[in-house]
């Protein structure tokens, strides 16, 4: 049961020897090198050898500070004071002040049942995980939750395969590298980015930060983003605190300043829910103006209605809806009517990413959110 | 408190179980003495993943001056209480006892949570919200990542069917399907979903006698009714899918860019195949029909396209062909 004799060696779980590395480095105010932890801290010293090659324990070691790191645990380097420089003396430890959730900070029922419902809508990628973890320190605090009468089942999507490593690169400060697809473009170019924020406007989630080849602030939609994100180990240093509301109001501004005018088939399934998109407004004859951030994307929500929305304004939506139909109706051509033989069934959809992308045949473009149509 | 297994939750990364130990032990320390039961119901996890962790923590500690892990090292636990009664008293601690603070991620994901709640009506007081994500700023380790969504504005109809809710009564609207038809609909409102800007009221359809899944941007002339309701929130259990698999459906063979399958949604239905075709992936959706799954594919063009059945493609094909129509009467 008390585990002083280390015959186990292999038995001891990961999870115990987080756990204790923790409470070791928790418990030393002046902190440990990095030979004290390997060689007394329980799950490490099993494996030491006290005069040998640890190197693949040292490797071990840096991937239990990150996760521990990652966990929200302050877990500090100091450098000796007489050997400035020095690797090799480096001590390690969790201060206790900066461990703790400050004394005065509380959570009522109430808001612990709000936060319960917060951690919920994160259902799919890593924010769930993290929102799991968020959960486990709320509950620490012993405060019960009350359930709301109705119940809610909130979602927040991030189906976007670029959400997990920007959230990520935008918590450890480094710079990322992806494929960004413009409107317009035939193809995509790479981009290199310090991401500052990340944030979502009318369903769409958008990364803002500094492109780094022009050092400007830019706002990409994640959606055009064209294959993997590389997290660099570049650092950066950034003092914006403002860039999700820079980002936002941004978006909003441009939402705003768009109008489309489009004539809806009465009491039509577009009519119902085009109506009660947020700000839009009934003209007269059937005509209802709406805004919009992204002319693309409005014109692929369009094209989805079908013979109920007809655009009347701006051309170039129109000619967007029109181009997506006229797409829609080549790959949908029947057998009897289609021209093709070797193909069957009929016209096959462009195949690579580059060509396909919903955006990409628009001869307008919209690189960047503030610049969108 | 009841066990509630259906809603445990295990611990697939030894870094989640460390989370919960880290957890736990600020939790026992406050209680003095508390069941195995309630432990698990408190953090909505089971049983034996409490007994575990308390396992753990009565043979852990910190080195000490020997760095040999003594006895006084260690945490220690009332052992007797523990394995004959299911309880939990922790009688020697050491280094921890204060609940940890948030990371920066987690304290983003919460106030990012709470932006986007700011929909429901329960949270429309913006000065709570603001001071509640205020505090779970100043108890984070390190500045929160900025992870925001845009507030939305309340809808109406989420206010006439809380009231609802509380009164305890049965609401009417006219509901517009994906075919485009429009029916006056009675329900027993009995959750609210959401996916992204996308709200939907799960409930009881006097109607249709059966429950129902209605997209909040469909109804029209919604109000509350004086009749009471058959159902309250929480008398029926509902699927987590928001896809009515009720009736029949017949399934749709779709050739999709394999980047954007998940744009498919709630079309998809778990442990669908997916076959790799060359560069695209083909997968099979089951409908109730195609009105639905025709708008969906017409707003994707050149991304999803229908292969089957013939009229399916037929289907979309015209849909497109006849919104295309209205562009060739009337060019610019």
């Amino acid at each position: 049961m008390v585990s002083t004799d280390s015959a186990g060696a292999a038995s001891v779980a990961v999870e115990e020897r987080l756990f204790s590395l923790v409470l070791a480095l928790l418990a030393s105010e002046a902190g440990l090198t990095k030979n004290e932890i390997l060689s007394t801290v329980q799950g490490y010293r099993q494996k030491y050898a006290f005069a040998g090659d640890n190197a693949s324990l040292e490797r071990q070691f840096e991937r239990d500070k990150d996760d521990i790191r990652e966990l929200g645990v302050p877990l500090e380097t100091i450098e000796p004071l007489d050997e400035p420089g020095s690797n090799h003396n480096l001590r390690y430890r969790i201060p206790k002040g900066a461990y703790d959730l400050p004394a005065d900070i509380s959570f009522s029922s109430d808001e612990i049942a709000l936060l319960n419902l917060a951690a919920l809508a994160w259902r799919e990628g890593s924010l769930s995980r993290e929102s799991r973890h968020a959960l486990l320190k709320l509950q620490s605090l012993g405060v019960e939750s009350i359930e709301p009468v109705l119940g809610y089942a909130p979602r927040i999507r991030t189906r976007e395969a670029a959400f997990d490593p920007l959230t990520d690169a935008l918590a450890r400060r480094v710079l990322v590298r992806f494929s960004y697809l413009k409107p317009g473009d035939l193809s995509p170019r790479e981009r290199t980015v310090a991401p500052l924020s990340v944030v979502q406007h009318e369903g769409r989630w958008h990364v803002q930060g500094i492109d780094q080849n022009v050092n400007e602030p830019r706002t990409f939609l994640l959606s055009r983003i064209i294959g993997p994100v590389t997290r660099t180990r570049t650092p950066f240093e950034s003092d914006d605190q403002h860039s999700a509301e820079t980002a936002l109001a941004q978006l909003d501004e441009i939402w705003q300043r768009n109008l489309a005018v489009v004539r809806v088939r009465e009491n039509s399934d577009a009519e119902t829910r085009l109506l009660k998109r947020r700000g839009s407004t009934r003209a007269a004859d059937a005509r209802l103006t709406l805004h919009f951030t992204d002319l693309h994307l409005l014109a692929d929500e369009l094209a989805g209605f079908g013979p109920e929305v007809f655009v009347v304004s701006p051309p170039e939506l129109r000619q967007a809806v029109r181009k997506r139909l006229e797409l829609t109706v080549a790959t949908h051509q029947t057998l009897a009517s289609s021209a093709e033989t070797e193909q069957s069934p009929s016209a096959p959809m462009p195949s690579a990413p580059t060509s396909s992308a919903p955006t990409s045949s628009e001869p307008k473009g919209a690189p960047h959110a503030e610049k969108t149509v | 408190m009841q066990k509630r297994p259906s809603d445990s939750t295990s611990f697939v990364h030894a870094q989640d179980k460390l989370a919960f130990l880290l957890s736990l032990v600020p939790y026992l320390l406050d209680r003095d003495r508390v069941s195995v039961a309630e432990v698990a119901g408190h953090f909505q996890v089971s049983e034996e993943q409490v007994r575990e962790a308390v396992r753990l923590i009565a043979v852990s500690g910190v080195p000490g001056e020997t760095a040999q892990y003594q006895h006084g090292d260690l945490f220690d636990i009332a052992w007797d209480d523990f394995e004959e009664s299911d309880e939990i008293q922790i009688t020697h601690r050491v280094a921890l006892d204060d609940s940890p603070r948030f990371s920066a991620r987690e304290a983003a994901a919460l106030i990012a949570g709470l932006q986007y709640l700011q929909a429901l009506p329960e949270t429309l007081d913006s000065a709570v919200l603001a001071s509640l994500m205020a505090k779970l700023a100043r108890g984070a380790s390190d500045t929160p990542s900025q992870v925001a969504v845009a507030p939305s504005e309340a809808s109406e109809s989420l206010l006439t069917i809380r009231s609802a809710v509380a009164a305890g009564t049965q609401i009417e609207f006219d509901y517009v399907s994906s075919r485009g038809d429009r029916e006056h609909r009675i329900v027993d409102p009995l959750r609210i979903d959401s996916n992204n800007e996308d709200w939907y009221l799960r409930g009881w359809c006097h109607t249709r006698q059966g429950i129902r899944t209605f997209r909040l941007d469909r109804m029209a002339d919604l109000s509350r009714t004086d009749a009471p309701n058959t159902y309250a929130p929480g008398d029926l259990s509902l699927p987590d899918s928001l896809f009515d698999g009720s009736g029949e459906t017949q399934g749709v063979v779709l050739e999709v860019l394999p980047a954007a399958v998940g744009l498919l949604g709630e079309y998809l239905a778990e442990g669908e195949p997916q076959l790799s075709r060359g560069a695209l992936t083909q997968v099979t959706v089951r409908v109730a029909h195609i009105h639905g799954l025709k708008r969906l594919v017409a707003s994707l063009p050149g991304v999803v396209r229908v292969i089957s059945p013939a009229d399916a493609r037929l289907a979309v094909h015209d849909w497109a062909a006849a919104a295309l129509e209205a562009y060739d009467a009337e060019p610019a």
